[in-house]
């Protein structure tokens, strides 16, 4: 917690905000829209060049829609202290994320709320130096 | 008569004893510190002396002496002892890392500002771009030298090896005294062919037969096949790697384009940071498709049963076809 405390604060002092797609462009997403969703996870594809965090969301009327939420690749997540191990299926979760323009349930993930704590994939940027 | 000329010739003499002064402090490695912004232009003026990269790394290599020879007794030496994960230091996707991205310090020839001009023209008119990296071609040099990721440097006697996480990415700089690879037998790759030496702790190297690439995406400029660098990098504390690049584009730089690129070394005491394999097509969902107007699509997610269903998107709904 105090790894991403630390990375938060350094981030906010170096004023990185928005989205970082390292990648790809991001046009697909909508960055001006932001959605938040709760659900539970079904399957977190730890991959490069791109993670997906896949959460099955329970609709009003019963049906389940499952939500692809993108990130930055394991040594970026890393970085940001979010392990695959972290994310097992089953484990409850409210996330946000910048939706895609197309419609699909596709979305850029901003940041998580799991077991109570905020995890920020985006902070895995942060350059923290190894003492000398 | 013989007084002024005597007066003449000295002070021909103290004018080149200053001339030879202001060009060895140019060709000096200087600290990027709160002189910096002068530091720059000197470096930048350095290298506007040299018609091309080649005769800028010829005059280094000569006024070294051709470099020293380093054996494996040199490797643990801190100025060679290049060990642990890296990552760019700053810059985001700006070549010269001391402004934004939006913004360029290249000065630009006619074509190379034309250039430059489309791409701002495409983001505009559409919000978007894509990017050949996409599909896990590789960056490119120089491009190389902004992408973010981890990198690792291996320093030995006759090879260092710079490598990006990124398209499983290394560039390897002969040191053993080899030339160039032969006009007739060359041919232009990704990140071209890299020869250098080392000089009082320096790694001065020179990379020609590339190919044409852009610096970055969004407004940064692009470079032609006809580009070469020259590069001098240094670890200048226990965790800084910093490089001085110089890059020669006739037909995009009216000037050489003189940056300082620097990586710091990553906290990793947990040793969970470690360069993975880099694939496109290990998963599905990062497959990206180039749309009809230039810009990015995710082509078909493997959560969604049907895309071309529920996408309003025409590229989706084609690709599908």
């Amino acid at each position: 917690m105090k790894r991403l405390l630390r990375h938060s604060l350094f981030l906010a002092s170096m004023g990185v905000v928005g989205a970082v797609h390292a990648h790809h462009s991001g046009a697909m997403f909508d960055d001006t829209k932001v959605i938040e969703l709760t659900g539970v996870v079904k399957e977190f594809q730890y991959t490069n060049p791109h993670s997906w965090l896949l959460v099955d969301i329970t609709n009003s009327d019963g049906s389940v829609t499952t939500w692809g939420f993108e990130a930055e690749g394991p040594s970026t997540l890393m970085r940001a202290g979010i392990r695959k191990g972290d994310l097992p299926p089953g484990t409850p979760i409210t996330i946000r994320g910048n939706p895609m323009k197309d419609g699909r349930s596709g979305s850029a993930w901003i940041d998580a709320v799991v077991n109570g704590k905020t995890v920020n994939p985006r902070n895995g940027f942060a350059v923290i130096p190894a003492a000398e | 008569m013989t007084e002024l000329k005597a007066a003449v010739r000295l002070s021909l003499f103290g004018i080149l004893l200053v001339a030879a002064d202001a060009l060895t402090a140019q060709e000096d490695w200087l600290a990027k510190d709160a002189n910096w912004n002068e530091h720059k232009t000197r470096l930048q003026a350095f290298g506007e002396r040299f018609e091309n990269a080649w005769e800028l790394y010829t005059y280094l290599q000569e006024t070294a002496n051709g470099g020293n020879a380093l054996t494996w007794e040199d490797m643990p030496k801190p100025a060679y002892d290049w060990s642990g994960v890296y990552t760019r230091t700053g810059g985001g996707l700006s070549f010269d890392p001391d402004i934004s991205a939006n913004e360029t310090t290249a000065k630009l020839t006619e074509a190379g500002a034309s250039a430059r001009q489309r791409k701002i023209d495409l983001i505009t008119s559409t919000g978007g771009e894509y990017d050949p990296l996409s599909d896990c071609r590789p960056p490119s040099f120089p491009r190389w030298a902004t992408e973010p990721f981890l990198h690792e440097f291996v320093v030995t006697p006759n090879q260092t090896w710079l490598m990006n996480e990124m398209v499983n990415d290394v560039r390897r700089v002969y040191t053993d005294g080899r030339a160039h690879t032969l006009p007739e037998d060359a041919y232009a790759s990704a990140n071209g062919d890299t020869i250098g030496f080392w000089t009082d702790g320096m790694l001065v190297t020179h990379t020609t037969y590339l190919i044409s690439g852009q610096y970055q995406r969004g407004t940064q400029p692009d470079y032609s096949d006809r580009v070469d660098v020259v590069e001098r990098w240094k670890k200048v504390d226990g965790n800084t790697l910093e490089a001085d690049y110089w890059v020669f584009d006739p037909v995009n730089l009216s000037e050489p384009w003189y940056t300082r690129q620097s990586w710091t070394q990553l906290a990793n005491d947990d040793d969970l940071l470690r360069l993975r394999y880099w694939d496109c097509r290990e998963n599905q969902n990062n497959d990206i498709l180039e749309k009809n107007d230039g810009t990015s699509q995710f082509s078909d997610f493997d959560f969604i049963e049907n895309d071309a269903a529920v996408s309003t998107d025409e590229d989706v709904k084609q690709a599908a076809e």
